[in-house]
Formats: C-alpha cells, structure tokens, sequence
C-alpha cells in the first residue's frame, strides 16, 4: 500500500513537472501543444481523484477505478457552441487514445480520443438533449462520459 | 520566414467515393507525422479540388436523411452517403466545385474554427474575383456563403488528431434542381443558387479553379506545391 502510494507520488511529481516546462501563462496556445496543468495535488488515495488533462484537451478523474471524461474549457471555447454530442454506447471497450466520437460545432465535427483505455459504463445522456452544457459546465454537468478503467497507474501517463 | 507548403492535389471528374479514399490516404498520412516538429520540407497538409462525376447526396455526423428519404433519392439516381462531417444534408454533382483541404492546423497556425471562417472567405473572395461583390459569410447554423438568401456555397468540416478534412462545395453550374429533394443543411425556407445562375451565363468548374487557388493562398498565407508546376 505504502509503495504504491510511492510510486503514485514520484509519478504525480514527474507529471507536474512536466506541466510546469516552460510555457507561456495565460496566452492563447494552438490547440494540442502541451498537456494542461494539474490542477490540484493531494497525498494518499484522494491523489487519484485529481483532474489529469490529455494533449487534446480531454480531461479525465478518476475514482476507485471508474473514471471520468470530458473536454477541457480551453477545448469548449476554441470549439464555439457544440450543438452535437456522438457519444459511443454503454459497453463500448476502448484502447488509450481510441476515438471513442465527436462534438459538433459550427458546422465542424470534432473527434475525441479515450485518455484511457477501458469500457465505458455511462453516457451523459443530458447532452442529448442539451449539448450545450459542455460550453456552460465543461467539468462538472457537461461531462461526456464514465469508464471503468483497468490499470490505475496509467492515469498518470500524461502524453507531453 | 518560409510560408508553409500544401500540396495541390487537383482532380478532373471523379466519383464522390473516390475522393473520400484518397481524402483518407492524405488523412492516415498526416495524422501519423509528428506535428509541430515535422521536418521542412514535408507539406502541411493536401488541398483535393474536384468536381464530383455523378449526383450524390451526403449526410454529416448528426444525419440529415432518414431511411425513407434515402430511398426517394436513391431511387432519382443518386448515390447517398453518410460522412463524419459537421452540418447536415446537401448535394455535390457535376458543376460544383468540390474542394476537401486535408490540413494540419497546427502547421498553418489556425484553430477549427478559424479554419471554418477561412473556407467562408476563400469562397467570398472567389465570388467577388467573378463579379459577385454581395457574396457573404453568417453566423451559425447558417455557416457557408450567401448570395442574398440563396446559398452559393456549402460548407461541412470535421477534425481528427489536428488534421481537417471535408471542406466546401461551391456550385458554379451545378443543377440547382437536385437541390429541391432535400431541405439543404436542414435550413427550412431558404434558397440555393450558382454563380451561372448568378451571373447568367454558364461558368464552369475549370474556370474557377485557378481564381479559388489564388484565393486560398492568400487566405491561409501558404504556398501550393503540385507535381508538374513551381506554383
């Protein structure tokens, strides 16, 4: 136990100081050019809750093994308003970086790619019919989906 | 500072379905480089120009026709296809120029969005270079460019690991009654015209060509490349 809260903790450090590089503050960046910050860190178990963010601006937490998924706000505002949400069905197996659907938006579809790789155990069925809650609440109600996710300590795994 | 290079890839007359294998060659090629770091020299990203050789029907990622209108259409003629792009359902045919620009955004700088409004300007330059000084962009859901209330200029895009593809579809002597069997991009009420109907008189695809590639260079501030010339 106290290993694996080692190793969580050298790995959290590695990621964090890959976010910390060197990297203009608050500029607009072209998309997908560095992983976002971490936003939070905690010791113990509440360590795996914290919000990690891919290089497309997928963002995903994780808790007792179920995760869960959604684009960044820097994702939701380059977008403009997503007026569609493609969403893989419930039981879909996904493999790291898999695209798993898309978002619309001004006549553009988006593809998005799975942060990790498991099968997806709920969709946010609310996008349905409200698509544009992933520009109003990108973190919390316009969430896209949940995974259960076999291997914890790919979480860490944040592609620079 | 060296502008970056596309590579233009002009087509004569082709099946619909041709253009989408070779949009998805370009596509695993570009998605499997490196990106921001690739090695000068390589381009960034394929502008595909064609006019399509038979009437299809196209629908996006949110649909566009149900089973029974697919039917009707099918039974007009048409081949009717479902693609992974933003809008709804529209029509490509002989007359239209069909233009897919495969490219790296973050090669040319550009964010999605920027890349949607540039292929609205490409296509009001083109108009203005014809004679068509009115021609204009809107806001969404009504993305693609405008003669008045009639649309010239369809546009539908999608976007995967940074590379585009789809594009636009600008009608030049298209016939607009291929039009009157759907509900073009699900805009209720509104109109579809041509820059022969526009202009009357008949205006070609071949025509527009070499103006739209002007137009696009200045645009998207890059350079052409193709095999045979030193564009």
């Amino acid at each position: 136990m106290a290993l694996r809260a080692v190793r969580s903790v050298r790995a959290a450090v590695r990621s964090l100081r890959v976010a910390a590089a060197p990297a203009a503050t608050c500029l607009p960046r072209p998309w997908g050019l560095r992983a976002g910050p971490v936003r939070t860190l905690r010791t113990g178990s509440a360590l795996l809750s914290v919000r990690k963010f891919t290089d497309k601006h997928e963002w995903i937490t994780t808790e007792n093994g179920i995760g869960t998924v959604g684009i960044s706000n820097f994702a939701q505002e380059a977008l403009g308003d997503v007026v569609y949400c493609s969403l893989p069905e419930v039981g879909t197996k996904l493999n790291k970086q898999d695209e798993f659907g898309a978002l619309e938006s001004v006549k553009a579809a988006s593809e998005l790619y799975a942060p990790l790789s498991g099968e997806v155990t709920e969709i946010n069925e609310a996008l349905a019919e409200n698509p544009g809650l992933v520009n109003k609440s990108c973190y919390e109600d316009g969430k896209l989906l949940l995974e259960i996710f076999q291997r914890i300590t790919a979480a860490v795994n944040i592609r620079v | 500072m060296r502008q970056p290079a596309v590579q233009l890839v002009r087509l004569s007359r082709i099946p619909y379905t041709e253009l989408l294998a070779l949009q998805e060659r370009w596509l695993r090629r570009l998605q499997a480089e490196p990106g921001t770091e690739a090695p000068s020299g390589t381009e960034a990203g394929a502008l595909l120009i064609c006019e399509p050789a038979g009437p299809v029907y196209t629908s996006g990622l949110r649909g566009g026709l149900t089973p029974e209108e697919t039917a009707r259409l099918r039974a007009l003629g048409a081949e009717v296809r479902t693609t992974g792009r933003g809008g709804l359902a529209t029509f490509h045919g002989p007359g239209q120029m069909l233009c897919h620009p495969v490219l790296d955004l973050r090669r040319l700088g550009l964010r999605l969005r920027t890349h949607v409004a540039a292929l609205e300007a490409c296509a009001v330059r083109l108009c203005e270079l014809q004679g068509l000084p009115g021609a204009s962009a809107r806001p969404p859901p009504y993305t693609g460019v405008w003669l008045g209330e009639r649309k010239v200029c369809a546009i539908g895009v999608r976007c995967g690991r940074h590379i585009t593809s789809h594009g636009l579809a600008l009608n030049c002597s298209t016939d607009l009654v291929w039009f009157d069997h759907i509900v073009p991009c699900g805009l209720v009420g509104t109109g579809v015209t041509s820059l022969s109907e526009e202009l009357q008189r008949h205006v070609t695809v071949d025509e527009v060509i070499p103006p739209f590639l002007e137009a696009f260079k200045e645009t998207y501030k890059c350079m052409l490349i193709s095999e045979d010339s030193s564009n």
